[in-house]
Formats: C-alpha cells, sequence, structure tokens
C-alpha cells in the first residue's frame, strides 16, 4: 500500500498541501511546533476518520476558516484510490473515489496507517480503555464487520445501562441483555482470535528489534474460542453482577470493560519493565500489526512514526528501520534531527521540511 | 427580511418541519406556491385536511387506513393463521410490494428504546398479545427492522409469545444491518420472507 499524494486545505497550520511522497522513507523534519504532527494526522484521519489527538472538528479546521479539505491518492493491491473528508463545524462529507458514502464503513479499508506516537507510551501502564483501544484499532482494519459489532455493541450497552439506571422491570431488561450478550460476544470473539493471530508474531518481532532473548506476550482476559462458550460465560458473568448493576445503574462487565495484558518474560508490564521495555512493547505490537496485514492482504500497511528518534536508542532505531525495510513499508517519519536517520535509510528516503505549515522537498544539510 | 412577510414566513417555517427539507428548499417551495393558481393551492391544502380526517390507523391491525376494519384484515383470501408484525406502516407496505406474504398484519408503531423513553406501553404490543390470545394465529413472523431496536423488540416478542405456543419466526439474513425495511428492494423483502427462520 503507497500513499502517491496527499492534498491538504485548511487543516490545522496546514493552509495548503498537495505533496507527492516517497514510496518507501519519508522522513518528515523540521523544528517543533511547526506543523509535522499534523502531516501524520491528516494521514491517520484518511485511514479512521477519527484523529488519535483528541479533538473536535472545529478544532481541526484552520481557525476563522468554515470547512477543511483532504484528499489521499494511494495504491492498494495494484489499483488506483482516492479518499476525500471534508470537515466542516456541523460534521464531516467521506468520498471514495469521488462518489459520497454515507456509512462509515464504506470508507474503511482503503488506507490502513499503523500509528506510533510518544504519547501511546502511556498506554501500556494507563486504564484498560487505552489498551482496548489499541486492539481495537488494529482489529478494524483487518475485519470488515468489527465496526459494526462495535457500534452495535455501543448502542444496546446504552440503552441497557438507561433501563438499569431507571430500575426498569426484569421484563423489560431482558432482550437488551440477550442483545448485549449477542453482540458482546461477536467483539470477543474477534479480539481472541486477533490476538492469537499476533501473538507469535509480537514475540519474533520483539527479540528482532530489542535483540535480546526475553519474550513479550500478550493476552486478552477471555480465553475460551467457541461462540457459545463464550455467550454462556458472557452470560454468567452478568448473572454475578446483576444485583450490583442494579444498584449501580450501569453495566459492569462486558467487552467494554475487558483489559489486554503485556508480558515480558512472564512479568506483566502494567507494575513491572522498564521504560526501555515498555517502548520496544509498543514498537514491536505496531511491528507485530505490519506483519499481520502483509500477510492477510499481502501488501504491508503504511506506518506513521512520530518523533520515533528520541523514542529509540541507535541500535533500535537500525533494527527497525532494517524490519521495515525488509517488509517494504511506505514510512512517513517525523523528526527533529534528521541526520541520525540518514546512515540507516540511505538513499531509500525522501526528505521533506516543514516549517510554519508549508512543506519544502529538502534534505537536511 | 422574511419576518416582514408573516403570512410568507410562516408557510416556510411549517415547510421546513417537513423531513430532508431546509430552511432553502422551504423558500423555494413557498415562491412556486405563490406562483400557482389559487385552486392549486386549495387543492393542496385540502389534501393535507383530508389527510388527517380520513385516516385512521384500522382497528384491528392498526396499519393505516380510511376504512376501519382495512382492506387486509377484512380480506377473504389471506391466510388467517400467518401474522407479520413490522414496525412501520411502510415496512407493511414494503412488504406487500414483494408479493411473499399472505398472510395478516399487526402494525406496532415503533420499536422498543429506552434512550427514547419508548416502552412496551408506549407501541401496539397490548392489542397484539389480545389478537394472539384468540387462538387461531399458529405463526408470528416478526419483521421489525434490522436496527438494535428492532431485534430488541423481536426478542422482547418472541419471549412473550412463546408461552403461548405460537411459533415465531425472524426474517432471514441478507438484509444488512442497520437497514430499514422500507429502503430494501423487494427481492431481498421477498427472500428474507422465504427464508425466515424459528427464533
Ligand atoms: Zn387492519
Amino acid at each position: 500500500m503507497i500513499l502517491n499524494n496527499l492534498a491538504l486545505l485548511r487543516f490545522r497550520n496546514l493552509i495548503e498541501v498537495n505533496q507527492d511522497w516517497n514510496q518507501n522513507f519519508n522522513i518528515i523534519w523540521g523544528k517543533n511546533a511547526q506543523g509535522k504532527t499534523n502531516l501524520l494526522e491528516a494521514i491517520y484521519l484518511l485511514g479512521y476518520v477519527k484523529s488519535f489527538r483528541p479533538a473536535r472538528h472545529h478544532e481541526i479546521i484552520c481557525q476563522h476558516e468554515e470547512q477543511a479539505f483532504l484528499k489521499g491518492q494511494l495504491t492498494s493491491q495494484g489499483v488506483n484510490h482516492q479518499l476525500e473528508i471534508k470537515l466542516t463545524p456541523n460534521g464531516r462529507t467521506l468520498r471514495v473515489n469521488g462518489k459520497p458514502v454515507q456509512r462509515l464503513k464504506q470508507f474503511f479499508g482503503y488506507l490502513r496507517p499503523v500509528l506510533f506516537t510518544p504519547e501511546e507510551l502511556g498506554i501500556v501502564r494507563g486504564y484498560p480503555a487505552g489498551r482496548r483501544s489499541l486492539l481495537d484499532r488494529a482489529i478494524l482494519h483487518v475485519e470488515k464487520n468489527y465496526l459494526d459489532y462495535y457500534q452495535q455493541y455501543e448502542r444496546i450497552l446504552k440503552q441497557r445501562n438507561q433501563l438499569l439506571k431507571r430500575q426498569a422491570r426484569e421484563q423489560e431488561l431482558q432482550p437488551w441483555t440477550v442483545a448485549l450478550i449477542n453482540a458482546g460476544v461477536q467483539i470477543r470473539h474477534s479480539r481472541i482470535i486477533y490476538v492469537e493471530r499476533i501473538r507469535p508474531l509480537l514475540k519474533d518481532v520483539y527479540q528482532n528489534i530489542v535483540g535480546s532473548s526475553e519474550t513479550a506476550d500478550c493476552i486478552y482476559s477471555t480465553i475460551q474460542k467457541h461462540e457459545d462458550e463464550l455467550k454462556e460465560e458472557f452470560a454468567a458473568e452478568l448473572d454475578r453482577k446483576h444485583i450490583k448493576e442494579k444498584q449501580l445503574g450501569q453495566t459492569l462487565v462486558g467487552p467494554h470493560r475487558d483489559d489486554l495484558d503485556f508480558y515480558v518474560d512472564g512479568q506483566s508490564l502494567k507494575t513491572f519493565g522498564s521504560q526501555g521495555q515498555q517502548r520496544s512493547f509498543l514498537l514491536a505490537f505496531k511491528a507485530a500489526q505490519v506483519l499481520d496485514q502483509q500477510m492477510l492482504f499481502g501488501e504491508p500497511p503504511i506506518l506513521l512514526l512520530d518523533d520515533l528518534a528520541s523514542e529509540l536508542d541507535m541500535e533500535r532505531q537500525s533494527r527497525f528501520v532494517d524490519f521495515l525495510i525488509k517488509q517494504r513499508t511506505q514510512v512517513f517519519l517525523t523528526t527533529a534531527s534528521p541526520e541520525i536517520l540518514a546512515e540507516a535509510v540511505k538513499n531509500q528516503a525522501g526528505y521533506y521540511r516543514v516549517d510554519q505549515g508549508k512543506i519544502n522537498t529538502l534534505s537536511p544539510e | 427580511m422574511l419576518d416582514s412577510i408573516p403570512s410568507f414566513a410562516r408557510l416556510v417555517a411549517e415547510l421546513s418541519k417537513f423531513p430532508g427539507i431546509g430552511q432553502k428548499t422551504a423558500t423555494r417551495l413557498a415562491f412556486f406556491l405563490l406562483r400557482q393558481p389559487a385552486v392549486e393551492a386549495e387543492a393542496l391544502s385540502t389534501a393535507i385536511l383530508e389527510l388527517k380526517r380520513q385516516i385512521r390507523f384500522c382497528s384491528i391491525c392498526y396499519h393505516i387506513t380510511e376504512q376501519n376494519p382495512c382492506g387486509l384484515c377484512t380480506s377473504q383470501s389471506r391466510d388467517e393463521s400467518l401474522l407479520c408484525v413490522v414496525e412501520e406502516p411502510q415496512a407493511l407496505l414494503a412488504i406487500e410490494r414483494s408479493h411473499s406474504f399472505r398472510g395478516r398484519y399487526h402494525v406496532l408503531h415503533g420499536a422498543l428504546s429506552p434512550l427514547e423513553g419508548v416502552g412496551p406501553d408506549d407501541i401496539y404490543i397490548a392489542p397484539l398479545m389480545q389478537r394472539l390470545g384468540q387462538g387461531d394465529i399458529k405463526e408470528v413472523l416478526v419483521a421489525t427492522n434490522f436496527t438494535v431496536e428492532g431485534d430488541a423488540t423481536a426478542l422482547y416478542l418472541a419471549r412473550l409469545i412463546h408461552p403461548l405456543g405460537i411459533r415465531v419466526t425472524r426474517l432471514a439474513y441478507g438484509i444488512p444491518m442497520g437497514s430499514e425495511l422500507e429502503y430494501i428492494d423487494e427481492a431481498t423483502v421477498n427472500r428474507a420472507v422465504q427464508g425466515r427462520r424459528e427464533f
């Protein structure tokens, strides 16, 4: 998958961008707060529609302007596609190959970016929500129906919580409990399958990047396999919490409360683990996503690396870059010190200097 | 600007209450009506008034009708033992268009949705249960929409109806999740009715 061109209008501080990209490495460099991360955000948005930074539409649109445009031209599996997003303070319009699409699902799957950003490091030790979101975003692009499951589950959850809050009769609650179980099991099932698929990849990649014999692993809290078993299990969990749910007026168990546990050599990274291990783990998780997509679709996703240089020592950096070159992954990488990477990427890179929201094709001297 | 022409402003305000009609289109429609001869405007207003005066819910199936009971309920050629439950009259019309169902109907006029304050007593479930209690019906096909709310309503009904010893079926999948029946093509509705399955 290659992003050939990105065009932006009034997107944050990027007033007007129309940029062709290198098929391998794109090194986006310049001083801080010039718009480097905004560029990655724009690419990410074309893949996920939602930003990785918490923001409302009107904050993304350049100040005093009414709307922002994003357009990406890409080649995936030999076919060219064009993705467009128009953002206004009231909402957004999406187009694929010039045609408007109503459902988010129809927009997904063309551009599948995998993002690594220093802000994500908190995920390893933070609340389960962060790890769940890491997992969900990974699955979203490899399983077509996951977004549907997810949106259904969220809606059922809200409906059911409303009834719990109102102390509704058992008879009224019951269909929503059944619906919650049905939708919840789909999510858990998809998560289990994904985690099982990614575990061996993670283990391999972690050893390759860290260059040590440590074993990385991730475990999703539910480990049973068949959907019927999962249904029974979820029903039993809800049963056990039923009185408490009624007292608190909300659904206390389910995919929206599950956790994903990270381990290195059998020790949980939530409580043990150095900063270095956390970083390596997260990077390995992303690299495993790259390998997984390579196996599923016959091509890697594009990789967005925000400020990687500050996060990894030289040795890990060059191992990681080697890995990416081997996978023929198109990479977009921001850095304040491009010279550090020069040796590793050799002549496979395009350099783009970002200065006050403007991009110049320019190598550092 | 419109404020200085109250009668015009009032019409625009009324028209913009229509689904899918904004201020701009409403203004265009109002100008159109203004250019029409008076008889045209009268015909329109009469049609609207008649709609409200003549049309009511059938006292048996709750479909919209001018005659009570409605034609579907009085027809001799329909299967008494089969009942199809839909959310809205539009869904009934979609199933009729598909020519896949020859039983009778029941319109709920809504689906369960706690967030919108719609519970079992807010839609026509009680009259449905009364009909089923009379004993002629052997199968209920629940054709509520394929939305979260439509599914929950179907689950709720299945649980109420099962103890009566009546077979409960649901439309086959093949209709995309999140869709309302009225927007589905006839062939797909036909397949969904033919392929209905036990709850
Ligand atoms: Zn009737």
